[in-house]
Protein backbone atom coordinates (compact mmCIF):
# COMPACT_ATOMS: atom_id res chain seq x y z
CA UNK A 1 0.00 0.00 0.00
CA UNK A 2 2.88 2.52 0.75
CA UNK A 3 5.41 1.17 -1.76
CA UNK A 4 2.68 1.19 -4.16
CA UNK A 5 1.73 5.16 -2.74
CA UNK A 6 5.74 5.90 -2.85
CA UNK A 7 6.01 4.52 -6.42
CA UNK A 8 3.34 6.53 -8.04
CA UNK A 9 4.47 9.48 -6.31
CA UNK A 10 7.75 8.88 -7.64
CA UNK A 11 6.43 8.48 -11.26
CA UNK A 12 4.42 11.82 -10.80
CA UNK A 13 7.15 13.65 -9.41
CA UNK A 14 9.45 12.18 -12.52
CA UNK A 15 7.07 13.43 -15.08
CA UNK A 16 6.42 17.19 -13.88
CA UNK A 17 9.87 17.54 -13.29
CA UNK A 18 10.90 16.28 -16.69
CA UNK A 19 7.83 18.13 -18.27
CA UNK A 20 7.73 21.52 -16.28
CA UNK A 21 11.36 21.70 -15.40
CA UNK A 22 13.07 20.34 -17.90
CA UNK A 23 11.32 20.52 -21.30
CA UNK A 24 9.08 23.59 -21.29
CA UNK A 25 12.14 25.68 -20.08
CA UNK A 26 14.98 23.94 -22.28
CA UNK A 27 12.53 24.50 -25.41
CA UNK A 28 12.23 28.15 -25.65
CA UNK A 29 15.94 28.11 -25.41
CA UNK A 30 15.99 25.37 -28.54
CA UNK A 31 13.48 26.99 -30.24
CA UNK A 32 15.39 30.27 -30.87
CA UNK A 33 18.51 28.53 -31.17
CA UNK A 34 17.34 25.35 -33.76
CA UNK A 35 15.30 28.39 -35.97
CA UNK A 36 19.01 30.50 -35.76
CA UNK A 37 21.09 27.48 -37.21
CA UNK A 38 19.06 26.95 -39.76
CA UNK A 39 18.88 30.53 -40.94
CA UNK A 40 22.42 31.06 -40.38
CA UNK A 41 22.18 33.24 -37.37
CA UNK A 42 23.80 32.39 -34.33
CA UNK A 43 20.66 32.67 -31.45
CA UNK A 44 20.73 34.07 -28.02
CA UNK A 45 23.84 33.94 -26.54
CA UNK A 46 24.04 37.39 -24.44
CA UNK A 47 22.71 36.81 -21.19
CA UNK A 48 25.78 35.47 -18.83
CA UNK A 49 26.79 34.68 -15.40
CA UNK A 50 30.21 35.75 -14.78
CA UNK A 51 31.28 35.75 -18.12
CA UNK A 52 29.61 32.17 -18.80
CA UNK A 53 26.95 32.35 -21.55
CA UNK A 54 26.88 27.96 -22.10
CA UNK A 55 25.48 28.51 -25.49
CA UNK A 56 23.25 31.64 -24.25
CA UNK A 57 20.92 28.85 -21.46
CA UNK A 58 20.66 31.12 -19.30
CA UNK A 59 18.57 33.13 -20.77
CA UNK A 60 15.75 30.45 -19.58
CA UNK A 61 16.79 32.44 -16.40
CA UNK A 62 16.38 35.78 -17.90
CA UNK A 63 13.16 34.47 -19.35
CA UNK A 64 11.50 33.40 -16.26
CA UNK A 65 13.08 36.56 -14.02
CA UNK A 66 11.30 38.37 -16.67
CA UNK A 67 8.11 36.67 -16.75
CA UNK A 68 7.68 36.72 -13.09
CA UNK A 69 8.83 40.35 -12.74
CA UNK A 70 6.20 41.60 -15.38
CA UNK A 71 3.03 43.68 -14.22
CA UNK A 72 0.34 41.73 -14.33
CA UNK A 73 -2.35 43.53 -16.51
CA UNK A 74 -6.00 42.79 -16.81
CA UNK A 75 -7.83 45.09 -19.00
CA UNK A 76 -11.20 47.40 -18.64
CA UNK A 77 -13.86 45.83 -19.22
CA UNK A 78 -12.63 42.24 -19.06
CA UNK A 79 -13.97 39.47 -16.91
CA UNK A 80 -11.93 39.31 -14.14
CA UNK A 81 -12.53 35.91 -13.55
CA UNK A 82 -12.66 34.59 -16.25
CA UNK A 83 -9.63 36.33 -17.82
CA UNK A 84 -7.68 34.99 -14.63
CA UNK A 85 -8.92 31.28 -14.93
CA UNK A 86 -8.37 31.21 -18.49
CA UNK A 87 -5.24 30.51 -18.56
CA UNK A 88 -5.19 27.56 -15.71
CA UNK A 89 -7.13 25.79 -18.19
CA UNK A 90 -5.45 25.63 -21.03
CA UNK A 91 -1.91 24.51 -18.88
CA UNK A 92 -3.24 21.98 -16.88
CA UNK A 93 -5.01 19.62 -19.71
CA UNK A 94 -1.55 19.87 -21.27
CA UNK A 95 0.11 18.73 -17.92
CA UNK A 96 -3.14 15.57 -17.02
CA UNK A 97 -2.37 13.76 -19.89
CA UNK A 98 0.36 12.90 -18.89
CA UNK A 99 -0.94 10.68 -16.27
CA UNK A 100 -1.89 8.27 -18.96
CA UNK A 101 1.17 8.75 -20.97
CA UNK A 102 3.50 5.14 -20.39
CA UNK A 103 7.32 5.77 -20.74
CA UNK A 104 8.67 2.65 -19.84
CA UNK A 105 7.40 -1.17 -20.22
CA UNK A 106 6.59 -3.59 -16.90
CA UNK A 107 9.56 -4.33 -14.82
CA UNK A 108 10.46 -6.43 -12.27
CA UNK A 109 11.60 -4.11 -9.19
CA UNK A 110 12.81 -5.71 -5.75
CA UNK A 111 10.07 -8.36 -6.06
CA UNK A 112 7.73 -5.89 -7.36
CA UNK A 113 6.14 -5.17 -10.73
CA UNK A 114 6.90 -1.81 -11.65
CA UNK A 115 4.37 0.07 -14.45
CA UNK A 116 6.10 2.86 -15.77
CA UNK A 117 3.02 4.77 -16.19
CA UNK A 118 1.02 7.10 -13.65
CA UNK A 119 -2.47 5.20 -14.31
CA UNK A 120 -2.79 2.58 -16.60
CA UNK A 121 -6.59 3.59 -17.58
CA UNK A 122 -8.76 0.96 -20.26
CA UNK A 123 -9.39 3.79 -22.16
CA UNK A 124 -6.05 5.58 -21.96
CA UNK A 125 -6.18 6.85 -25.85
CA UNK A 126 -9.67 8.44 -24.76
CA UNK A 127 -8.88 9.41 -21.82
CA UNK A 128 -6.04 11.78 -23.73
CA UNK A 129 -8.06 13.15 -26.44
CA UNK A 130 -11.08 13.90 -23.95
CA UNK A 131 -8.66 16.28 -21.44
CA UNK A 132 -6.58 17.37 -24.39
CA UNK A 133 -9.72 19.13 -25.62
CA UNK A 134 -10.84 20.61 -22.53
CA UNK A 135 -7.79 23.25 -22.99
CA UNK A 136 -9.69 24.66 -26.25
CA UNK A 137 -12.34 26.32 -23.51
CA UNK A 138 -9.27 27.95 -21.90
CA UNK A 139 -8.47 29.37 -25.35
CA UNK A 140 -11.95 30.61 -26.34
CA UNK A 141 -12.58 31.94 -23.03
CA UNK A 142 -8.93 33.72 -23.04
CA UNK A 143 -10.07 35.57 -26.29
CA UNK A 144 -13.93 36.13 -24.73
CA UNK A 145 -13.39 37.28 -21.67
CA UNK A 146 -10.20 40.04 -22.83
CA UNK A 147 -12.42 42.76 -24.07
CA UNK A 148 -10.30 43.14 -27.35
CA UNK A 149 -11.53 42.49 -30.83
CA UNK A 150 -8.29 40.96 -31.48
CA UNK A 151 -8.58 38.01 -28.99
CA UNK A 152 -12.19 37.55 -29.86
CA UNK A 153 -11.20 36.96 -33.16
CA UNK A 154 -8.36 34.61 -32.56
CA UNK A 155 -10.67 32.26 -30.01
CA UNK A 156 -13.07 32.41 -32.65
CA UNK A 157 -9.99 31.20 -35.22
CA UNK A 158 -9.11 28.94 -32.34
CA UNK A 159 -12.61 27.34 -32.06
CA UNK A 160 -13.07 26.28 -35.59
CA UNK A 161 -10.25 25.00 -36.05
CA UNK A 162 -9.65 23.05 -33.00
CA UNK A 163 -13.06 21.54 -34.25
CA UNK A 164 -12.18 20.48 -37.41
CA UNK A 165 -8.97 18.98 -36.43
CA UNK A 166 -10.35 17.07 -33.48
CA UNK A 167 -12.80 15.50 -36.08
CA UNK A 168 -9.73 14.03 -38.18
CA UNK A 169 -7.69 13.02 -34.98
CA UNK A 170 -10.45 11.28 -33.41
CA UNK A 171 -11.15 9.40 -37.03
CA UNK A 172 -7.30 8.45 -37.37
CA UNK A 173 -6.37 7.28 -34.40
CA UNK A 174 -9.55 4.74 -34.82
CA UNK A 175 -7.56 3.11 -37.42
CA UNK A 176 -5.02 2.89 -35.01
CA UNK A 177 -7.50 1.22 -32.56
CA UNK A 178 -8.36 -1.23 -35.15
CA UNK A 179 -5.01 -2.23 -35.71
CA UNK A 180 -4.10 -2.52 -32.40
CA UNK A 181 -7.17 -3.80 -31.09
CA UNK A 182 -6.69 -1.77 -27.72
CA UNK A 183 -7.60 1.41 -26.16
CA UNK A 184 -4.76 1.08 -23.13
CA UNK A 185 -2.14 3.21 -23.78
CA UNK A 186 0.06 0.66 -22.34
CA UNK A 187 -0.86 -2.50 -24.76
CA UNK A 188 -0.48 -0.17 -27.25
CA UNK A 189 2.97 0.26 -26.60
CA UNK A 190 3.96 -3.67 -25.89
CA UNK A 191 2.34 -4.95 -29.03
CA UNK A 192 4.94 -2.77 -31.04
CA UNK A 193 7.66 -4.94 -29.17
CA UNK A 194 7.71 -6.50 -32.76
CA UNK A 195 9.45 -3.74 -35.25
CA UNK A 196 7.06 -4.66 -37.81
CA UNK A 197 3.87 -3.80 -35.86
CA UNK A 198 5.10 -0.06 -35.18
CA UNK A 199 2.38 2.08 -36.12
CA UNK A 200 4.04 3.88 -38.99
CA UNK A 201 4.08 0.60 -41.47
CA UNK A 202 0.57 -0.34 -40.52
CA UNK A 203 -0.73 3.26 -40.21
CA UNK A 204 1.45 5.02 -42.47
CA UNK A 205 -1.47 7.57 -43.80
CA UNK A 206 -2.74 8.05 -40.33
CA UNK A 207 0.58 8.60 -39.27
CA UNK A 208 0.75 11.81 -41.80
CA UNK A 209 -2.36 13.20 -41.08
CA UNK A 210 -2.18 12.43 -37.12
CA UNK A 211 1.14 14.64 -37.47
CA UNK A 212 -1.04 17.47 -39.32
CA UNK A 213 -3.89 17.19 -36.95
CA UNK A 214 -1.75 17.45 -33.79
CA UNK A 215 0.11 20.29 -35.10
CA UNK A 216 -3.44 22.48 -36.03
CA UNK A 217 -4.32 21.49 -32.53
CA UNK A 218 -1.35 22.97 -31.15
CA UNK A 219 -1.69 26.15 -33.06
CA UNK A 220 1.56 26.38 -34.33
CA UNK A 221 3.06 27.25 -37.61
CA UNK A 222 1.66 26.46 -40.18
CA UNK A 223 -1.52 26.70 -38.53
CA UNK A 224 -1.18 29.12 -36.37
CA UNK A 225 -4.09 31.39 -37.67
CA UNK A 226 -5.65 31.74 -34.22
CA UNK A 227 -2.05 33.81 -32.59
CA UNK A 228 -0.77 35.34 -36.17
CA UNK A 229 0.90 38.06 -35.49
CA UNK A 230 0.88 39.82 -38.27
CA UNK A 231 -3.01 39.54 -38.37
CA UNK A 232 -4.23 39.46 -34.76
CA UNK A 233 -1.19 41.14 -32.75
CA UNK A 234 -1.22 37.71 -30.75
CA UNK A 235 -4.65 35.99 -30.99
CA UNK A 236 -6.11 34.94 -28.11
CA UNK A 237 -3.63 35.91 -26.10
CA UNK A 238 -3.27 39.86 -26.41
CA UNK A 239 -3.81 41.18 -23.20
CA UNK A 240 -2.30 38.55 -20.86
CA UNK A 241 1.21 39.65 -19.49
CA UNK A 242 3.38 38.39 -17.44
CA UNK A 243 2.79 34.60 -15.77
CA UNK A 244 -0.99 34.35 -17.10
CA UNK A 245 0.92 34.83 -20.83
CA UNK A 246 3.99 32.29 -19.45
CA UNK A 247 1.42 30.24 -18.57
CA UNK A 248 -0.04 30.31 -22.17
CA UNK A 249 3.89 29.76 -23.62
CA UNK A 250 4.51 27.11 -21.49
CA UNK A 251 0.96 25.35 -22.34
CA UNK A 252 2.05 25.32 -25.87
CA UNK A 253 5.40 23.71 -25.08
CA UNK A 254 4.17 21.11 -22.94
CA UNK A 255 1.17 20.27 -25.80
CA UNK A 256 4.37 19.78 -27.78
CA UNK A 257 5.96 17.39 -25.67
CA UNK A 258 2.29 15.36 -25.18
CA UNK A 259 2.20 15.57 -29.07
CA UNK A 260 5.73 13.70 -29.21
CA UNK A 261 5.26 11.44 -26.99
CA UNK A 262 1.37 10.19 -28.40
CA UNK A 263 2.82 10.03 -31.50
CA UNK A 264 5.74 7.71 -29.93
CA UNK A 265 3.38 5.68 -28.48
CA UNK A 266 0.93 5.30 -31.24
CA UNK A 267 3.10 4.77 -34.11
CA UNK A 268 6.86 4.43 -33.90
CA UNK A 269 6.91 1.81 -31.21
CA UNK A 270 6.84 3.27 -27.92
CA UNK A 271 9.91 2.67 -25.92
CA UNK A 272 11.29 -0.06 -28.36
CA UNK A 273 14.75 -0.21 -29.70
CA UNK A 274 14.02 -1.74 -33.29
CA UNK A 275 14.89 -5.34 -33.75
CA UNK A 276 15.56 -5.37 -29.74
CA UNK A 277 13.07 -7.13 -27.83
CA UNK A 278 12.71 -6.65 -23.81
CA UNK A 279 13.89 -10.54 -22.95
CA UNK A 280 17.26 -10.19 -25.31
CA UNK A 281 17.72 -6.71 -23.41
CA UNK A 282 17.33 -8.62 -19.87
CA UNK A 283 19.39 -11.57 -21.19
CA UNK A 284 22.56 -9.06 -22.14
CA UNK A 285 22.28 -7.56 -18.35
CA UNK A 286 21.24 -11.12 -16.60
CA UNK A 287 24.99 -10.76 -14.60
CA UNK A 288 23.04 -7.82 -12.58
CA UNK A 289 20.47 -10.15 -10.95
CA UNK A 290 16.94 -9.85 -11.65
CA UNK A 291 16.39 -6.40 -9.76
CA UNK A 292 19.91 -4.53 -11.11
CA UNK A 293 19.02 -5.83 -15.09
CA UNK A 294 15.52 -4.55 -14.73
CA UNK A 295 16.61 -1.45 -13.75
CA UNK A 296 18.96 -0.94 -16.63
CA UNK A 297 16.35 -1.98 -18.94
CA UNK A 298 14.07 0.61 -17.66
CA UNK A 299 16.59 3.35 -17.71
CA UNK A 300 17.39 2.58 -21.31
CA UNK A 301 13.80 2.09 -22.53
CA UNK A 302 12.72 5.37 -20.45
CA UNK A 303 16.00 7.18 -22.53
CA UNK A 304 14.72 5.58 -25.40
CA UNK A 305 11.47 6.81 -25.20
CA UNK A 306 12.80 10.26 -24.91
CA UNK A 307 14.71 10.44 -27.48
CA UNK A 308 12.07 9.55 -29.63
CA UNK A 309 10.06 12.27 -28.09
CA UNK A 310 12.61 14.45 -28.34
CA UNK A 311 13.00 13.44 -32.04
CA UNK A 312 9.14 14.70 -32.71
CA UNK A 313 10.04 17.79 -31.20
CA UNK A 314 12.41 18.64 -33.53
CA UNK A 315 10.48 17.41 -36.25
CA UNK A 316 7.85 20.04 -34.98
CA UNK A 317 9.91 22.82 -34.97
CA UNK A 318 11.76 22.18 -38.34
CA UNK A 319 7.93 22.05 -40.05
CA UNK A 320 7.45 25.43 -37.92
CA UNK A 321 10.16 27.12 -38.72
CA UNK A 322 9.93 25.81 -42.73
CA UNK A 323 6.24 26.45 -43.75
CA UNK A 324 5.12 29.80 -44.38
CA UNK A 325 1.36 30.29 -42.38
CA UNK A 326 -1.80 28.85 -44.35
CA UNK A 327 -4.50 31.52 -44.85
CA UNK A 328 -7.69 30.56 -42.65
CA UNK A 329 -9.90 29.43 -45.29
CA UNK A 330 -6.90 27.02 -46.56
CA UNK A 331 -6.63 25.56 -43.02
CA UNK A 332 -10.74 24.69 -43.14
CA UNK A 333 -10.26 22.94 -46.07
CA UNK A 334 -7.46 21.34 -45.43
CA UNK A 335 -9.38 20.05 -42.31
CA UNK A 336 -12.73 19.12 -43.97
CA UNK A 337 -12.04 18.60 -47.70
CA UNK A 338 -8.81 16.75 -48.01
CA UNK A 339 -8.07 15.14 -43.95
CA UNK A 340 -11.81 14.35 -43.12
CA UNK A 341 -12.22 12.02 -46.74
CA UNK A 342 -8.54 10.91 -46.00
CA UNK A 343 -9.24 9.91 -43.10
CA UNK A 344 -12.82 7.88 -43.39
CA UNK A 345 -10.73 6.74 -46.20
CA UNK A 346 -8.63 5.26 -44.15
CA UNK A 347 -10.55 3.46 -41.81
CA UNK A 348 -12.30 1.87 -44.57
CA UNK A 349 -8.68 0.58 -46.26
CA UNK A 350 -7.67 -0.56 -42.81
CA UNK A 351 -10.98 -2.26 -42.56
CA UNK A 352 -10.55 -3.86 -45.82
CA UNK A 353 -6.98 -5.41 -45.36
CA UNK A 354 -8.26 -6.67 -41.78
CA UNK A 355 -10.96 -9.04 -43.01
CA UNK A 356 -8.83 -9.96 -46.20
CA UNK A 357 -5.88 -10.69 -44.11
CA UNK A 358 -7.66 -12.48 -41.53
CA UNK B 1 17.60 38.48 -75.04
CA UNK B 2 14.43 38.96 -72.92
CA UNK B 3 14.21 37.07 -70.31
CA UNK B 4 10.42 35.57 -69.09
CA UNK B 5 9.13 34.98 -66.04
CA UNK B 6 7.67 31.68 -66.22
CA UNK B 7 4.15 32.39 -64.25
CA UNK B 8 3.18 29.26 -64.01
CA UNK B 9 -0.04 29.45 -61.28
CA UNK B 10 -1.02 25.83 -62.19
CA UNK B 11 0.54 23.51 -59.79
CA UNK B 12 0.50 19.99 -60.79
CA UNK B 13 -0.94 17.33 -59.35
CA UNK B 14 2.74 16.19 -57.49
CA UNK B 15 2.87 20.33 -56.38
CA UNK B 16 -0.09 19.73 -55.20
CA UNK B 17 -0.28 17.19 -53.10
CA UNK B 18 1.52 19.17 -50.06
CA UNK B 19 3.18 16.28 -48.60
CA UNK B 20 6.57 15.90 -51.25
CA UNK B 21 6.63 19.62 -51.10
CA UNK B 22 6.75 19.74 -47.73
CA UNK B 23 9.54 17.31 -47.49
CA UNK B 24 11.76 19.13 -49.90
CA UNK B 25 11.26 22.67 -47.70
CA UNK B 26 12.30 20.50 -44.39
CA UNK B 27 15.38 19.07 -46.36
CA UNK B 28 16.90 21.97 -47.07
CA UNK B 29 15.98 23.20 -43.65
CA UNK B 30 17.44 20.45 -41.80
CA UNK B 31 19.99 19.64 -43.70
CA UNK B 32 20.85 23.73 -43.42
CA UNK B 33 20.32 23.02 -39.30
CA UNK B 34 23.32 19.96 -39.41
CA UNK B 35 25.54 21.68 -41.54
CA UNK B 36 25.49 24.81 -39.16
CA UNK B 37 25.10 22.84 -35.82
CA UNK B 38 28.47 21.09 -36.95
CA UNK B 39 29.72 23.85 -38.74
CA UNK B 40 29.93 25.70 -35.55
CA UNK B 41 31.38 23.15 -32.92
CA UNK B 42 35.27 23.72 -33.87
CA UNK B 43 34.63 27.17 -32.96
CA UNK B 44 33.61 26.78 -29.47
CA UNK B 45 36.15 24.37 -28.77
CA UNK B 46 38.81 27.53 -29.46
CA UNK B 47 40.03 26.18 -32.77
CA UNK B 48 39.10 27.59 -36.29
CA UNK B 49 35.63 27.24 -37.54
CA UNK B 50 34.79 25.77 -40.69
CA UNK B 51 35.32 29.04 -42.69
CA UNK B 52 32.32 27.93 -45.47
CA UNK B 53 29.99 28.94 -42.94
CA UNK B 54 29.77 33.02 -43.28
CA UNK B 55 28.22 33.44 -40.06
CA UNK B 56 30.42 35.67 -38.07
CA UNK B 57 30.31 35.51 -34.13
CA UNK B 58 30.37 39.14 -33.78
CA UNK B 59 31.68 40.87 -30.89
CA UNK B 60 33.94 37.79 -30.45
CA UNK B 61 35.29 37.29 -33.55
CA UNK B 62 35.55 40.06 -36.18
CA UNK B 63 36.14 40.68 -39.87
CA UNK B 64 38.84 42.48 -40.87
CA UNK B 65 37.88 45.27 -43.03
CA UNK B 66 39.04 46.10 -47.05
CA UNK B 67 41.05 49.43 -47.27
CA UNK B 68 38.59 51.69 -49.43
CA UNK B 69 36.02 50.87 -46.05
CA UNK B 70 35.00 54.30 -44.77
CA UNK B 71 34.69 54.21 -41.06
CA UNK B 72 34.98 57.36 -38.63
CA UNK B 73 37.32 60.24 -40.48
CA UNK B 74 40.55 60.26 -37.90
CA UNK B 75 43.26 63.08 -37.65
CA UNK B 76 46.62 62.18 -38.59
CA UNK B 77 49.46 62.66 -35.93
CA UNK B 78 52.90 63.39 -37.60
CA UNK B 79 55.74 61.18 -36.00
CA UNK B 80 56.60 64.09 -33.50
CA UNK B 81 53.34 64.00 -32.34
CA UNK B 82 51.86 67.20 -33.66
CA UNK B 83 48.67 67.09 -36.27
CA UNK B 84 49.42 67.26 -39.48
CA UNK B 85 46.64 69.34 -40.28
CA UNK B 86 47.31 73.07 -41.27
CA UNK B 87 43.57 74.17 -39.97
CA UNK B 88 42.68 75.32 -43.44
CA UNK B 89 39.23 74.67 -42.94
CA UNK B 90 38.11 72.60 -45.92
CA UNK B 91 37.36 69.89 -44.89
CA UNK B 92 34.93 72.12 -42.83
CA UNK B 93 33.72 73.28 -45.85
CA UNK B 94 32.98 70.16 -47.76
CA UNK B 95 31.74 68.26 -44.96
CA UNK B 96 28.02 67.86 -46.79
CA UNK B 97 26.63 67.51 -42.86
CA UNK B 98 28.35 70.39 -40.74
CA UNK B 99 29.45 68.56 -38.26
CA UNK B 100 33.31 69.78 -38.46
CA UNK B 101 34.19 72.59 -36.01
CA UNK B 102 37.99 74.08 -36.51
CA UNK B 103 39.36 76.64 -34.49
CA UNK B 104 43.24 77.40 -36.03
CA UNK B 105 46.14 78.07 -33.58
CA UNK B 106 49.39 79.95 -35.64
CA UNK B 107 52.85 80.67 -34.53
CA UNK B 108 54.11 83.75 -33.53
CA UNK B 109 57.57 84.18 -35.43
CA UNK B 110 59.79 81.50 -34.07
CA UNK B 111 61.59 79.46 -36.60
CA UNK B 112 61.47 76.19 -37.99
CA UNK B 113 58.44 75.28 -36.55
CA UNK B 114 54.47 74.38 -37.68
CA UNK B 115 53.13 77.55 -38.80
CA UNK B 116 49.90 76.43 -38.37
CA UNK B 117 47.33 74.08 -36.16
CA UNK B 118 44.13 73.93 -35.03
CA UNK B 119 43.99 74.44 -31.42
CA UNK B 120 40.24 72.94 -31.54
CA UNK B 121 39.31 70.35 -33.70
CA UNK B 122 35.84 68.76 -33.64
CA UNK B 123 33.44 66.09 -34.86
CA UNK B 124 30.51 64.93 -34.19
CA UNK B 125 30.05 61.50 -35.03
CA UNK B 126 26.41 61.89 -34.20
CA UNK B 127 25.79 63.89 -36.92
CA UNK B 128 28.83 62.75 -39.57
CA UNK B 129 27.56 60.58 -42.38
CA UNK B 130 30.88 59.08 -42.99
CA UNK B 131 31.02 60.13 -46.55
CA UNK B 132 34.32 60.27 -46.94
CA UNK B 133 34.67 64.38 -48.48
CA UNK B 134 36.64 65.34 -45.65
CA UNK B 135 39.23 62.99 -46.88
CA UNK B 136 39.14 64.29 -50.16
CA UNK B 137 39.08 67.82 -49.86
CA UNK B 138 42.25 67.94 -47.25
CA UNK B 139 45.14 69.31 -49.26
CA UNK B 140 47.27 67.97 -46.43
CA UNK B 141 46.70 64.47 -45.87
CA UNK B 142 45.58 65.05 -42.40
CA UNK B 143 42.24 63.91 -42.42
CA UNK B 144 41.45 59.64 -43.19
CA UNK B 145 38.58 57.64 -42.53
CA UNK B 146 39.80 54.82 -40.40
CA UNK B 147 37.99 50.96 -40.52
CA UNK B 148 36.52 51.96 -36.86
CA UNK B 149 32.84 51.85 -37.03
CA UNK B 150 32.06 50.89 -33.01
CA UNK B 151 31.30 54.38 -32.08
CA UNK B 152 27.81 53.63 -30.40
CA UNK B 153 27.32 55.78 -27.23
CA UNK B 154 24.67 56.04 -24.40
CA UNK B 155 24.71 59.88 -24.45
CA UNK B 156 25.01 61.68 -27.49
CA UNK B 157 27.38 64.23 -26.00
CA UNK B 158 29.98 61.79 -25.80
CA UNK B 159 29.98 61.54 -30.02
CA UNK B 160 31.48 64.61 -29.95
CA UNK B 161 35.46 63.67 -30.47
CA UNK B 162 37.64 66.49 -29.58
CA UNK B 163 41.21 66.78 -31.02
CA UNK B 164 42.86 64.54 -28.57
CA UNK B 165 40.93 61.52 -29.12
CA UNK B 166 41.01 62.21 -33.05
CA UNK B 167 44.30 62.03 -33.36
CA UNK B 168 45.72 58.75 -34.94
CA UNK B 169 49.92 58.03 -35.34
CA UNK B 170 50.29 58.25 -39.18
CA UNK B 171 51.72 54.62 -39.25
CA UNK B 172 48.69 53.15 -38.21
CA UNK B 173 46.71 55.47 -41.36
CA UNK B 174 49.18 53.87 -44.08
CA UNK B 175 47.18 51.59 -45.89
CA UNK B 176 44.70 54.16 -46.32
CA UNK B 177 47.12 56.72 -47.03
CA UNK B 178 48.32 54.59 -49.77
CA UNK B 179 45.17 53.68 -51.15
CA UNK B 180 43.70 57.56 -51.10
CA UNK B 181 47.01 58.64 -53.37
CA UNK B 182 46.55 55.90 -55.76
CA UNK B 183 42.64 56.84 -56.26
CA UNK B 184 42.94 60.54 -56.04
CA UNK B 185 46.09 60.15 -58.26
CA UNK B 186 43.58 58.94 -61.06
CA UNK B 187 41.31 61.56 -60.66
CA UNK B 188 44.04 63.84 -61.88
CA UNK B 189 43.85 66.66 -59.00
S1 LIG C 1 32.99 62.00 -43.50
FE1 LIG C 1 31.68 63.48 -44.52
S2 LIG C 1 30.20 64.05 -42.95
FE2 LIG C 1 31.86 63.03 -41.90
S3 LIG C 1 33.21 64.64 -41.24
FE3 LIG C 1 33.95 63.96 -43.22
S4 LIG C 1 32.98 65.31 -44.69
FE4 LIG C 1 31.85 65.50 -42.79
S1 LIG D 1 42.13 68.33 -41.91
FE1 LIG D 1 42.98 68.91 -43.86
S2 LIG D 1 41.33 70.04 -44.84
FE2 LIG D 1 40.79 69.91 -42.71
S3 LIG D 1 41.58 71.77 -41.82
FE3 LIG D 1 43.15 70.25 -41.55
S4 LIG D 1 44.46 70.47 -43.31
FE4 LIG D 1 42.59 71.57 -43.80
Amino acid sequence: MWVDLIITLVKISFILAITVGFFAPVLTWVERKQSALMQDRIGANRADIMGFTVLGLFHIIADALKMFTKEDFIPDGANKILHTVSPIIALVPALLTFAVIPFGGQYTLFDKEVNLVISDLDVGLLFVFAIASLATYGYVIAGWSSNNNWSLLGSMRTASQMISYEVTMGLTIIGVLMVYGSMKLTEIGAIQENFWMWGIFLQPVGFFMFLTASIAENKRIPFDAPEAESELVAGYFTEYSGLKFGMFFMAEFIEMVTIGAIMTILFLGAWHIPFLTTATLLSWFDFLGTTGSNLVVMLIHVGVFFAKVIFFIWLQMIIRWTLPRFRYDQIMRLGWKILLPLSLANILVTGLLILALN
Amino acid sequence: MAYYVNRRSEMTWWEKSYIPEIIKGMWLTSRRFFYNLFGFIPFFLGTEKDRRIMTVYYPEEQVQYPVAYRGRPVLAQNEDGHPACVACGLCEIACPAYCIHIEPGQNTGKQNQYERWPDVFNIDYAICIFCGNCEEACPEEAIFMSDDCEISMLDRKQMLYTKEQLLTPVADLQKRIEFTRNMYAKWNY
